[in-house]
C-alpha cells in the first residue's frame, strides 16, 4: 500500500509540474476518441470522415476550450446527418438547440460532460457514468449525462437505419422526419438508460456525501448495483433487448474505476477516525475527523565512489597549497618506490 | 530587489484576470437588480423558444394519434394542458434564473472587491518604494 501511496505522490508531483501538457494531451486523446467514434459510426460524408479530418479536428480542438470540442462534435454529427437526410439533420439541430437552451446557456464550461457520457456509451461502458459522475460531480450532472445519452441514441438510430433513410425520396421526407422524431422520443431503451443512469448518479452522490466509513466504496457499489437492477427490471418489464454482459461488465468496471478515484481523491485512514463532541453557548457539535493518508516521497541520494572522498571526510578541509604539497609528496614517493622496484636508481648510483 | 509580497499579489491578480476577470467586470457593470431582471427576461425568452421547439417535436412524433378523432372539448383540454405546463415552467424558470443570476452577481462582486483591494495594495507598495527612493 505504501508503494502505491508513494506512486500517487509521484504522479501528483508530475501532474503539478506538467499539468498544462498533460491536460492538453488528454484533450487531444478525447478529441481523437470523440471524432473517431462519430466518423466510424456515422461517417456518411466521405470528406468529413477521413482520418485527416478526425486528427485535424482533434488537433484544432486541443488548443481551444472543451466547449469548442463539444460544438465541433455537434457540427460533425449534423454534417453526417445532412449527408443522409435533410429532415434528420433538422430534427437533430433542434435537439442540440434544446440542449443549449436548457443547460449550456447556464454552464457552458461544463459542456464536456456531455462528451464523456456519449463516449462511455460509444465504448459500451455505460455504467461507468453513474459511478464517476456521482463521485466527482453534483446532482446537476444528471442533465448533461442525459443529453449525452440522447445524443448517443440519436447517432445509434441513424447508424442502424441509414440505408432506409437514404433511400427515402422527396415525397417520403415528411414521413422520415416523423419516423425519426417518433423513434427518438419513444425509444424505450433510451429512456430506460436515462432513468437508470440518473437514479445511479443520485444514489452514488447521496451515499458519497454521508459521513459513514468507506462512503466512496459503498457509493460506487450501490450506484452500480442500483443501475444494474433498474436496467434488468426495466428490460424485463418493457421487453427490451439489452446485453447483460455489457451491463455487468461495465458495472464491474465502474466499481473498479470508483476505487481508483477514491485512491486518488479521497484517500483516508478510517481506522484512525475520531468522533469528537463539544459545545459552545449556542450549539452542540458532533464532529467526525478522519485523517488523510499521505506519505513523503523518499529522496534519492547520489553517492560518488571516487578517489579523494574518504580523505575529505577524515579531517578538516585543507587549503589548496597544502593539497598541492600532499600530491607532490605522493608523486615523489610513488616514483621512488617504482624506481626501487625496477632498479633504475641503483644503476644510476653505480654509474656515478 | 524582489518584493515577495508584491509578487504574490500580482500572481493572485493575474490568476483572477485569467479565470474570472473579464466576465466579472462585465457582470458587475450592472446593478444587481438590472442584471438579474435582464437575464431573467433573456432566460424566459429562450425558455419559450425551447418550449415551442419541444412541443413541435412532440407534435411531429405523436401528433397523429392526438389529432385522430379529436373533439372540441378534447382540444380545449389539450390546449389547457399545454398552456398550463408553459406557465408553470415559466414560473419555475423565472424563480430559478432569478436566484441563479443573483448568486452569480454577488459572487462576481465579491471577487472584484478582492481584486480591487489587491490592486490598491500593490499601488501602496509602489508608492512606498518611490518615497524610499526619493
Amino acid at each position: 500500500m505504501s508503494t502505491l501511496l508513494v506512486w500517487r505522490e509521484k504522479l501528483q508531483n508530475i501532474y503539478a509540474k506538467y499539468s498544462i501538457y498533460i491536460l492538453k494531451a488528454l484533450q487531444f486523446v478525447t478529441g481523437l476518441i470523440v471524432f473517431g467514434l462519430i466518423n466510424s459510426n456515422i461517417g456518411f460524408m466521405e470528406q468529413a470522415s477521413s482520418v485527416v479530418c478526425t486528427a485535424g479536428l482533434a488537433v484544432i480542438c486541443t488548443f481551444f476550450p472543451m466547449t469548442i470540442m463539444t460544438l465541433a462534435a455537434a457540427a460533425l454529427v449534423l454534417v453526417h446527418f445532412y449527408a443522409v437526410s435533410m429532415p434528420i439533420a433538422i430534427v437533430s439541430l433542434v435537439v442540440f438547440l434544446l440542449m443549449f437552451i436548457f443547460y449550456f446557456r447556464f454552464t457552458p464550461k461544463k459542456a464536456w460532460i456531455v462528451l464523456l457520457s456519449a463516449i462511455a456509451f460509444g465504448l459500451k461502458i455505460p455504467l461507468v457514468i453513474p459511478v464517476v459522475f456521482g463521485l466527482l460531480g453534483t446532482p446537476v450532472w444528471i442533465v448533461p449525462a442525459s443529453f449525452g445519452i440522447i445524443s448517443y441514441y440519436m447517432i445509434d438510430y441513424v447508424k442502424d437505419s441509414a440505408t432506409a433513410l437514404k433511400s427515402a425520396d422527396a415525397e417520403n421526407l415528411a414521413d422520415s422526419l416523423m419516423n425519426f422524431t417518433k423513434q427518438l422520443f419513444t425509444s424505450k431503451e433510451m429512456w430506460l438508460m436515462i432513468g437508470a443512469i440518473v437514479v445511479g448518479i443520485l444514489v452514488v452522490h447521496l451515499i458519497r456525501t454521508r459521513s459513514v466509513d468507506h462512503a466512496w466504496k459503498i457509493a460506487s457499489a450501490a450506484g452500480a448495483a442500483v443501475s444494474v437492477i433498474l436496467l434488468s427490471a426495466g428490460s424485463i418489464a418493457l421487453d427490451i433487448d439489452i446485453s447483460f454482459a455489457i451491463v455487468l461488465a461495465s458495472a464491474v468496471l465502474g466499481i473498479a474505476i470508483g476505487l481508483v478515484l477514491e485512491f486518488f481523491f479521497f484517500s483516508v485512514d478510517y481506522s484512525r477516525a475520531e468522533n469528537i463532541q463539544f459545545e459552545d453557548d449556542e450549539y452542540y457539535y458532533y464532529v467526525k475527523a478522519i485523517p488523510k493518508v499521505g506519505v513523503a516521497v523518499p529522496e534519492k541520494e547520489v553517492k560518488r565512489i571516487t578517489g579523494n572522498r574518504p580523505d575529505r571526510r577524515r579531517g578538516p578541509k585543507k587549503s589548496d597549497d597544502e593539497q598541492d604539497d600532499a600530491t607532490k609528496t605522493d608523486e615523489i614517493l610513488l616514483t621512488r618506490s617504482l624506481s626501487k622496484e625496477l632498479g633504475i636508481g641503483q644503476e644510476e648510483d653505480k654509474t656515478e | 530587489m524582489l518584493d515577495k509580497r508584491k509578487i504574490r499579489l500580482m500572481t493572485r491578480a493575474a490568476i483572477y484576470e485569467k479565470t474570472y476577470g473579464e466576465e466579472d467586470l462585465k457582470v458587475t457593470g450592472y446593478y444587481q437588480k438590472d442584471y438579474v431582471s435582464l437575464n431573467v427576461w433573456i432566460t424566459l425568452i429562450w425558455m419559450t423558444v425551447g418550449y415551442a421547439l419541444t412541443a413541435a417535436l412532440l407534435f411531429i412524433s405523436c401528433g397523429e394519434s392526438v389529432v385522430e378523432g379529436i373533439t372540441f372539448v378534447r382540444m380545449m383540454i389539450i390546449a389547457a394542458i399545454v398552456i398550463g405546463l408553459y406557465l408553470s415552467l415559466l414560473i419555475i424558470f423565472a424563480i430559478g434564473a432569478g436566484s441563479f443570476y443573483k448568486k452569480r452577481h454577488t459572487q462576481a462582486k465579491q471577487r472584484v472587491k478582492k481584486y480591487m483591494r489587491d490592486l490598491s495594495q500593490m499601488e501602496k507598495i509602489d508608492l512606498k518604494k518611490e518615497k524610499n527612493r526619493s
